[in-house]
């Protein structure tokens, strides 16, 4: 288990890169998620129901990517860090078989008395290049420095 | 253009539903939650790391509440969902979804009893080059806690093809 440090809100430089997160959604990963969110849908586990709407697999619910962004924030901010804002919208489908890449670049600092923030910009798309979210930013606060 | 925006439609707009857990969140839930996503981050598993952190104790990840059924006492509908669904009457049922802008305003703990309240914000359609007329669909959440905290808000996009 990787147990983050705190990283703290001034060790950042606007422009900097997150890690890149890979994810390989497989049959496995979708049924696990449709069961940790009770989202029990056939949209995720049944290639018959969604060969019938011209789907090739089962696919990922979009929200899903939502929570893997969020997973490479909290992961790269550290063990104070804490999203406060996540915004996309969703350009393309995921499907069971399909490997996503999330980037993350961060685009601003500021902070007030409260709170240190680092806003960052964020893309996935399918290892062939195929954009899935568009538009996607995010605030994080991180811890300052003691 | 012919429009899908009937007045019947229209006065879907501002309706509201809410629902409260019928448990509190519980650490297995966070813990099933992160282990799907592959996350191994110990903020939200291991109490001993977590207490040494600014947040004091375990927390959800952020996106958990604003994702999870486990809030609804549904019974599964034919193709199993049992989540919200304002079944509105559009002519179908064959839905994207367009996105999400979410807020987070305090991190979610295993004993919180979340309550979410839904209101139908917008409904509008839209031409588009690629697959004709769109309708949208724009739905807020707001969470809170047992002691009236906000906790997150979620507002999202739906987009019907009729």
């Amino acid at each position: 288990m990787t147990a983050p440090r705190p990283r703290w809100f001034e060790d950042v430089t606007v422009g900097e890169t997150l890690p890149p997160l890979e994810f390989d959604v497989t049959l496995t990963s979708l049924v696990m998620y449709a069961g940790a969110t009770w989202d029990f849908h056939r949209y995720h586990y049944d290639p018959e129901f969604v060969a019938e709407l011209g789907m090739p697999a089962p696919f990922m619910d979009g929200q899903m990517v939502g929570a893997l962004m969020a997973r490479q924030l909290m992961q790269w901010g550290g063990a104070d860090a804490f999203v406060r804002k996540l915004n996309y919208r969703q350009r393309g489908m995921v499907y069971a078989g399909d490997r996503i890449v999330l980037r993350g670049t961060v685009s601003n600092k500021s902070e007030d008395q409260e709170r240190a923030l680092v806003s960052c910009a964020l893309t996935v798309t399918k290892t062939d290049g195929t954009e899935i979210v568009r538009d996607a930013t995010a605030a994080i606060e991180l811890g300052r420095r003691p | 253009m012919s429009t899908y925006i009937t007045d019947e439609l229209r006065s879907w707009i501002g309706r509201e539903a809410t629902y409260t857990a019928p448990e509190e969140l519980g650490q297995a839930s966070i813990r099933y939650f992160a282990m799907a996503l592959g996350d191994d981050n110990p903020v939200f598993s291991d109490a001993a790391f977590a207490r040494s952190t600014r947040h004091g104790g375990v927390i959800a990840p952020p996106t958990l509440i604003c994702e999870t059924n486990q809030i609804f006492q549904n019974p599964p509908d034919a193709n199993g969902y049992i989540g919200h669904d304002w079944s509105l009457p559009l002519p179908s049922n064959r839905f994207m979804r367009g996105g999400n802008e979410y807020e987070f305003h305090q991190p979610v703990r295993a004993d919180d009893r979340i309550t979410v309240r839904w209101r139908l914000l917008d409904i509008y359609e839209r031409e588009t080059s690629r697959a004709g007329v769109l309708i949208f669909v724009v739905s807020e959440a707001r969470y809170t806690n047992q002691k009236g905290e906000l906790l997150a808000v979620n507002r999202e996009t739906n987009i019907h093809q009729p």
